[in-house]
């Protein structure tokens, strides 16, 4: 008997084997993805573990693993998302395809970055390698609500063209991080000086008004827009926008529309803050 | 004990005496006094050797029958191990597929989420959590900046990736109290961890660990183009690429042609900024004397590869020159 017989059987043994890995790991991976469990009934669940695990053991044997492994897991996760302001509220992800040392799988992701939404799926191809295992990202899709946020659409696409998910993720941290600094700084000096300053739009917006209830019709408007590019680099770029009565025009003109010009400079010299609390004084002043 | 004298006769006695103990023994067992045996033909006795040695044959023979009989058992058996190992492979592979498509369905009927009829033990929704957990930091690490917390405070991973592919990961492991220090870490030496740390350390961490990561991203950047040009072009470069560990500074020759003549360039990359993957100046050089002819192709060169990627500035000059020619 040669052992072509043999190989008939040896061959169809290694495909079945394959198939069977394919197919079990498909079945769990659904079962993660299909199924869901609350917070509640983890924590319900953690307690019958514990209470379960006593009762067995009365107190000896080997510690609770499964418990300690799911808290650091837990713990490391909220620090995570408290650290880099980002929240994933869903992800699911499907395992397209998976042979030899080759895997690919689909994620679908959404969440915020601080304040901002943000939805997007993309593939992950993993390849194993004699000593490690390499990642890539192909088909990347981003959602961004724009809104308010409608220069963002440039950086996204570009992100959507290179496939790049990590510059995405660092941009757009970087970028929300200064939205929320523009944002506190507007509340910050809404707070120290009511009289003066306004939210036309909101702790939200992009612009503030600063205005001497004592000179009606006299007003200044900080724009502070934040400009990204296509490489993503976020610069926050401010301008003044004076409003002043036509008699007032007339007399100072020469000091008004050197005003946007004196604002570049002071941001250039003192920084954001400092500048615009000079203007705020100024104002409050004015007579 | 008979004596004899014809030797002739002594053998024919000797022969007899071992042929009848071997009907004795039964088979199997060799003639306790070989004798000279002649060419023996199957089924054919010749003379008294000749019978020793048919016996011997056919013992051999027996020998081999059964060795092939023990084979020929052995493979069957070994037939019949794959053809059963192949039942039952093919029973669970059946089996597995069934459920798989069960599953399927199941989640199209309820469009998504499965109510499992049985009550699911604290165990599985355990398991099941620490799988969707891991699941979730494994995404923290695709968004560059993820962690575990220590002891003593935290220890940060900080991946990166040129365009779509995830490249090398640099652990900082830092200490909380009473100070942020750093305890460990796994940075390379060329880049200036400790400058960015004095700057940012102490006050903002989260800035620490963005400008470290835009400078670690920006060199392993500027390193994979090299990779990929030395990789994918070495027979179009002239020499070796020369680089520094930093990989912000390369110098590599080429060779360009004009009207049918060929001429060298040098090329010198300077990346200025360290947390940028493109370099700030590219500078060309010829052999004295042919500048002037080539002045604007070393000008569009240059401005190629100040404004893409290296690999792909360098595979559309290739490009461009081919079709030239």
């Amino acid at each position: 008997m040669d052992n072509s017989v043999y190989q008939v059987y040896e061959d169809e043994i290694q495909l079945l084997e394959e198939e069977i890995k394919l197919l079990s790991d498909k079945y769990e991976d659904i079962q993660q993805e299909s199924t869901f469990f609350s917070d509640e009934e983890v924590l319900m669940s953690v307690k019958l573990f514990q209470r379960e695990f006593l009762e067995e053991h009365k107190g000896h044997g080997p510690p609770l693993d499964l418990k300690a492994e799911l808290e650091s897991l837990q713990r490391d996760l909220s620090f995570l998302v408290k650290f880099t302001g980002i929240q994933i509220t869903s992800h699911s992800k499907k395992t397209l395809e998976k042979t030899g040392n080759r895997t690919v799988q689909k994620h679908r992701l959404s969440g915020n970055c601080q304040s901002l939404p943000f939805s997007l799926e993309f593939q992950l191809l993993e390849v194993q390698n004699k000593e490690n295992v390499s990642a890539a990202i192909t088909d990347l899709s981003i959602a961004i609500e724009s809104g308010q946020h409608s220069e963002l659409s440039k950086f996204v696409s570009r992100a959507e063209e290179n496939g790049n998910l990590l510059m995405f993720f660092r941009n757009l941290s970087s970028y929300a991080e200064w939205c929320e600094h523009r944002r506190c700084t507007f509340l910050h000096f809404k707070a120290k000086y009511p009289n003066i300053v306004t939210l036309p739009e909101g702790q939200e917006g992009d612009h503030i008004i600063l205005r001497n209830p004592q000179l009606p019709g006299f007003e200044l408007m900080i724009v502070w827009k934040m400009h990204i590019d296509e490489e993503g680099t976020t610069t926050p770029v401010l301008d003044l926008l004076p409003k002043v009565p036509q008699q007032a025009l007339e007399q100072k003109k020469a000091s008004i529309d050197n005003a946007p010009a004196c604002f570049r400079s002071m941001l250039l010299l003192f920084g954001i803050e400092t500048a615009i609390e000079n203007l705020i004084q100024v104002v409050g002043l004015e007579k | 004990m008979e004596e004899e004298h014809n030797s002739n006769e002594k053998e024919n006695a000797l022969c007899g005496r071992s042929l009848t103990a071997a009907s004795r023994d039964g088979g199997g067992r060799m003639p306790a006094a070989p004798l000279a045996q002649g060419k023996v033909e199957r089924g054919k006795v010749y003379s008294g050797d000749g019978v020793l040695g048919y016996l011997e044959m056919l013992e051999a023979q027996a020998h081999e029958l059964g060795l092939k009989q023990e084979e020929k058992e052995q493979q069957e058996k070994k037939l019949d191990r794959l053809k059963a190992r192949v039942q039952e492979l093919r029973a669970r592979r059946d089996e597995l597929r069934a459920k798989v498509e069960l599953q399927e369905k199941r989640l199209l009927d309820k469009e998504g989420v499965m109510a499992d009829p049985a009550q699911p033990s604290a165990q599985t929704v355990l398991e099941w959590k620490v799988k969707s957990l891991k699941a979730m930091l494994q995404v923290f690490y695709l968004t560059g900046i993820s962690g575990k917390l220590t002891k003593q405070g935290v220890c940060f991973c900080i991946s990166t990736a040129y365009e779509g592919t995830y490249l090398d990961s640099y652990y900082v492991d830092l200490l909380i109290k009473p100070l942020v220090k750093i305890q460990r870490h796994s940075v390379p030496v060329f880049i200036p961890l400790e400058q960015i740390a004095k700057k940012y350390l102490q006050t903002d961490i989260r800035r620490f660990l963005s400008v470290l990561s835009d400078h670690l991203n920006a060199y392993v950047g500027r390193r994979h183009q090299a990779d990929q040009l030395e990789e994918h072009f070495s027979d179009h470069i002239d020499g070796t690429l020369q680089r520094n560990s930093l990989c912000n500074l390369l110098v590599f020759n080429y060779t360009v042609s004009s009207n049918s003549k060929t001429f060298p360039f040098n090329v010198r990359l300077l990346y200025g900024d360290l947390c940028c993957s493109l370099p700030t100046e590219a500078i060309i050089s010829c052999t004295p004397g042919t500048l002037p002819l080539l002045a604007e192709m070393a000008a569009a060169h240059s401005n190629a590869f100040r404004h893409m990627a290296l690999h792909k500035a360098f595979d559309s000059l290739i490009n461009a020159k081919e079709s030239q020619n």
